[in-house]
């Protein structure tokens, strides 16, 4: 546990240090305040527009930063050889793995909190509205990018950073139409169909149980029960995710 | 040298052994095709207490590939390793060491600390102790990418001794270094010696192994091809460790 907290810790530092995180973040709020402009385009949605093309900025940005750094992140160790150093010290394979997924988490966390708030405080000044359910839809956000950055993590194990992050971004497209392929089961009459279906749905997370954007007040968010049960849903997601990574990573020399 | 033979005057090889390594093979994958390669072709070797041994030989000849298996970063393929000492009593710096870029040379040593699970307080003395010996003291604050070659090869030298190890693995130790740089990295060893620390290293400096070491391994091909002391090998070589050298891989 120590050592899982002093590698995560370190992984936090190295990761919200790097430059390109800051540029990442940059481009994000740049966007954010974009939406200011979209708002004065459209007709009495301003604040709606605004809202919700801040938080496809924040969930984009936050998605570069899941693949881009958990694809390098354990490569980078190898690369540079740091991972020597680790495993010359009482520190297992597992400790290492879940360190690096969680100091990453820390990261995203800020990352994805910070723009939150970003967003929550350009709405409060323009629309002069606390929308205090922007948190909750923020944190299920942050939820989503998670579960990437685990995936991710995983295919790192066995793949190269840059195959990893792709095939990152590849599930995260296609976690947003898990339950469409759930409903094509439905409709088709093939059983080998209707059995790909749900070996898809399966297999893939379903990062759209919930409408994060419905999940904002007014607009018949989903019920805390249904949000605790997906989140529950991810967070399995993420161990298994993890707990695949480090059985990898056990059999890898270096 | 122990404690025991020193005092009684017994011949060194009364030290009981710290790593005994008996046939050891290896064997990796390599290329798309999964080429088998036997890297290490029955290495035995024995490091005995209070010893520093060079272990030399030219570049592919598996010494890199021993420390990893001594280190557990490798699993042999066939033969047997033994190490007296658990995981904890191990220090290791790796050949070309490149550290966390973001981390300061203290915030290294932290990370180094907590994971032997060093109490805060005795990490704190650790480090600050550490530090005054390789000389960083004044860059302790400074992030670990704008350090030198030898600044980092010194960090390094520094969180293999983190956790007071009995035994010190390191790996070419004084290659890519300004003359500077190696007399500062080969006065840390010669303290560690000084200290009865058992070491092992890597090297292609001769007249470093020479002025360090109490014994040698010289290796080619996958296998050990000399193991002896030091006064031998120079003996064998009338003086001369480099012409020695030359002559065991002339054999």
């Amino acid at each position: 546990m120590n050592q899982t907290l002093a590698i995560a810790i370190n992984t936090f530092k190295e990761t919200v240090r790097d430059r390109i995180l800051a540029v990442i973040v940059l481009f994000a709020l740049a966007m954010i305040i974009a939406s200011l402009w979209l708002a004065s385009l459209s007709l009495g949605q301003g604040m709606r527009m605004m809202r919700d093309f801040g938080l496809v900025a924040v969930s984009l940005f936050g998605l570069i930063v899941a693949v881009f750094v958990a694809g390098n992140l354990v490569h980078k160790e190898v690369e540079k050889r740091t991972v020597f150093v680790l495993f010359s010290k009482p520190v297992g394979r597992s400790e290492f793995i879940w360190g690096k997924f969680l100091g990453l988490a820390a990261t995203m966390f800020v990352v994805v909190a910070g723009m939150g708030l970003f967003l929550l405080v350009i709405i409060w000044l323009v629309a002069h509205v606390l929308l205090g359910s922007l948190i909750v839809a923020t944190l299920l956000t942050f939820v989503q990018l998670a579960v990437v950055m685990a995936v991710t993590l995983f295919f790192s194990t066995f793949t190269s950073a840059i195959l990893a992050s792709v095939l990152g971004v590849c599930v995260f497209a296609a976690g947003q139409l898990s339950t469409n392929v759930l409903a094509l089961s439905r409709v088709g009459h093939s059983a080998l169909l209707k059995g790909l279906s749900w070996v898809v749905f399966l297999l893939v997370p379903n990062l759209t149980a919930i409408d994060v954007k419905g999940a904002l007040a007014g607009e018949g968010g989903a019920h805390w029960s249904t949000i605790g049960g997906w989140t529950a849903y991810l967070l399995a997601y993420i161990v298994l995710c993890l707990v695949g990574a480090a059985l990898v990573f056990r059999r890898k020399e270096f | 040298m122990s404690v025991l033979s020193a005092e009684i005057d017994l011949p060194h090889l009364a030290a009981p052994p710290v790593l005994a390594l008996e046939g050891v093979r290896k064997t990796v994958t390599v290329g798309f095709r999964r080429r088998r390669v036997e890297i290490l072709k029955g290495v035995s070797l024995t490091v005995r207490e209070g010893e520093v041994v060079g272990l030399l030989g030219p570049n592919g000849a598996g010494k890199t590939t021993t420390l990893k298996l001594v280190l557990g970063l490798m699993k042999p393929s066939a033969g047997s390793l033994s190490l007296a000492l658990p995981r904890q009593a191990l220090g290791y710096l790796p050949e070309n060491p490149y550290f966390y870029d973001y981390l300061t040379g203290h915030e290294f040593l932290e990370l180094c600390g907590r994971l032997f699970g060093m109490p805060r307080e005795e990490r704190q003395e650790k480090i600050a102790g550490l530090l005054r010996q390789v000389d960083l003291e004044q860059a302790a604050r400074t992030q670990l990418r704008k350090y030198s070659k030898g600044m980092l090869q010194r960090i390094g030298i520094a969180q293999a001794l983190v956790n007071d190890p009995a035994f010190v693995l390191l790996d070419e130790p004084m290659t890519g270094l300004d003359p500077v740089g190696r007399v500062e990295v080969k006065r840390i060893i010669e303290s560690l010696r000084d200290a009865g620390k058992t070491i092992l290293f890597n090297s292609h400096i001769l007249a470093d192994v020479a002025e360090l070491c109490t014994h040698i391994a010289i290796m080619r091909g996958g296998v050990v091809v000399y193991e002896g002391s030091v006064e031998e090998a120079l003996v064998g070589g009338a003086g001369d460790l480099e012409a020695f050298f030359m002559e065991v891989m002339r054999r």
